[in-house]
């Protein structure tokens, strides 16, 4: 039974609830009674606290981990099992250390039966975008953080998903290269209007992107607040500089500084 | 392999010898070594082979000069001399190659039948838990068992033949090889599992690209290590009951009353064991180039 109201929505959450399991201690409640509908195109930002169950809501949209309680939808349909449609961009990112760049590019593909000659191209066409042309027969132990982390972005975009799942994939990147990253991202974006869940601590970052930003309470995490976002499309970086968007950043910064304020950094449950 | 022996721990000497004006080129560190010798000294391969070297002459030589100078009777420590010349006799008659070669067939046809049968045995146990659950009791009750105690039955069931030392060395080794295989299976990392299926591999491709891949370093770790057991194998199996091969040479030379065949057998034993193991290593290299910047 489908309900009428999500028609629209390819992903949803209705009502889940997330805790986890450790014994001898308290169970950790990271997600409560979150509710949220994701429309066909739209890019989301997720921004809150440290700990407060971002990655934990990517992962069960991945079909990563099962919530305790609710449901997660993909198209009307309960996720069950690991989701290939939602392709991860991991905050780790688990590149498979014994391929090379290019072997890694190339794992989505392959996985879904690709002939080598188009795959090669495909890969070759991603790894030039992200910059690492120069490294493609390298493996991932022998790149930096961020080059890692770029290698990730070239998979996932070759392996092309419906949804793009992201958890802080910009996190360990420089500024300049994180700019040129992000407009990247922006401009395919624009171009493929692909379902994108980004998970960034950056309200700038949030803002560039974005057409909604859900803001998490701290732990356990609810929606606090979805502000939907004006500024106009095709963007540039230059939309920083504008009133528009320091208005939109204090808006978000206030329902964000709350909930830092509100709880601290200290978490009871750790000892 | 860069270990932190090998970096000069006592280098603060070079900060406050002055600049050499007319030798600029030279880099301070040698400077240093003028004044003060063995501060400076750092561990080069050619100084780490000469130390080694000289601590090998002074034993050989203590061990000459004991016998030589009648110290010790030639019963109880031949002297290196008749050892030496036992090697130049063995090499001469060729009973060495043959020896070497019969040993060396029977650990590789044992140890390589373990390899095919224990390695993706370990692979299953280490993904799929009935399987574990099957074998766990097997592996309990074998692991602790030396596999000199095969002897008795597999000459029963097998005669003194060449399947009979295979079976030792089989037997010897089979257990290691699945535990270490377990173990380097369950290591994988579970979020590489994850994302490999994240990118539609299903569970065959999980287990060719990721699982095996992932712990084929461990899986190769231990048989180095099992591969030396493997000749310990051998070696009791030929000394029990065997009439060729290394262990047989030592334990023949002893009812002869030649010490000095003896240890030259003993010696014979350790090189082969060391030059399998530089093959080990080498296959090693071939089988994991990701891990070629951890060795440069
Ligand atoms: N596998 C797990 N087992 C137990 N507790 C967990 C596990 N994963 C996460 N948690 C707990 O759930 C809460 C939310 O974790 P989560 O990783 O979702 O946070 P996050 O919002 O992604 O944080 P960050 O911004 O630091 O990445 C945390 O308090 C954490 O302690
Ligand atoms: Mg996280």
């Amino acid at each position: 039974m489908k309900d009428v109201k999500n028609k629209a929505s390819i992903l949803s959450a209705q009502n889940v609830f997330k805790s986890y399991k450790i014994s001898g201690q308290k169970d950790i409640l990271a997600v409560e009674d979150l509710s949220l509908d994701i429309n066909e195109g739209e890019f989301i930002c997720i921004v809150g606290a440290s700990g407060c169950g971002k990655s934990t809501l990517l992962n069960m949209f991945a079909g990563f981990i099962s919530p305790t309680s609710g449901r997660l939808l993909l198209h009307g349909e309960p996720i069950v099992g690991i989701e290939p449609r939602c392709g991860m961009v991991f905050q780790s990112y688990a590149l498979l250390p014994w391929k090379t760049v290019r072997g890694n590019v190339e794992f989505g593909l392959k996985m879904k039966g690709v002939s080598p000659k188009v795959r090669r191209e495909r890969a070759e066409y991603f790894i030039d975008l992200v910059n690492l042309g120069a490294f493609a027969d390298r493996y991932p132990s022998e790149l930096s953080g961020g080059m890692r982390q770029r290698v990730t972005l070239a998979r996932i975009f070759a392996s092309d998903p419906e949804v793009l799942l992201m958890d802080e994939p910009f996190a360990a990147l420089d500024a300049m290269t994180r700019q040129v990253l992000q407009e990247e991202l922006l401009r395919i974006h624009e171009d493929q209007r692909k379902t994108t869940v980004f998970i960034t601590h950056n309200i700038d970052e949030a803002l560039v992107l974005a057409d909604r930003i859900i803001v998490l309470s701290s732990r356990p995490g609810r929606v606090k607040a979805i502000v939907k976002n004006t500024l106009a499309r095709p963007r540039h970086m230059t939309v920083q500089l504008s009133k528009e968007f320091t208005e939109l950043k204090s808006e978000i910064w206030s329902f964000v500084e709350d909930e830092v304020r509100r709880h601290g950094s200290v978490t009871p449950e750790y000892p | 392999m860069a270990t932190l022996e090998e970096r000069p721990i006592l280098t603060e000497a070079t900060a406050v010898v002055p600049e050499n004006p007319d030798g600029k080129d030279e880099p301070r560190a040698r400077k240093v070594s003028r004044h003060k010798t063995f501060r400076s000294w750092k561990a080069t391969p050619a100084v780490t082979l000469l130390i080694g070297l000289s601590s090998v002459a002074t034993f050989l030589g203590v061990w000459a000069m004991v016998t030589e100078l009648g110290w010790v009777k030639p019963v109880f420590l031949p002297s290196p001399m008749s050892v030496l010349d036992q090697g130049i006799r063995l090499v001469e008659t060729g009973d060495l190659w043959v020896s070497v070669i019969a040993s060396s067939t029977r650990v590789f046809t044992g140890f390589g039948l373990a390899v095919l049968f224990a390695v993706p045995l370990g692979i299953l146990i280490g993904v799929w838990w009935p399987a574990k659950a099957i074998m766990d009791p097997f592996i309990s009750l074998l692991r602790p068992l030396p596999s000199i105690t095969w002897i008795p039955l597999s000459i029963l069931w097998l005669g003194i033949g060449e399947a009979q030392k295979i079976a030792i060395v089989f037997m010897g080794s089979w257990v290691y090889i699945l535990l270490y295989t377990y173990e380097s299976t369950k290591r994988v990392d579970p979020i590489l599992i994850r994302a490999a299926r994240n990118l539609s591999a299903n569970d065959f491709a999980v287990m060719r690209e990721v699982v095996l891949p992932g712990a084929l370093s461990g899986i190769i770790s231990g048989l180095k290590v099992t591969l030396a057991i493997s000749w310990s194998c051998v070696i009791t199996a030929e000394m029990v009951a065997a009439n060729n091969g290394l262990g047989a040479l030592i334990w023949q030379a002893k009812d002869w009353g030649n010490m000095p065949l003896v240890l030259m057998g003993m010696v014979c034993i350790s090189l082969t064991v060391l030059v399998a193991d530089w093959i080990m290593v080498r296959i090693e290299r071939l089988l994991l180039p990701w891990e070629r910047n951890l060795r440069e």
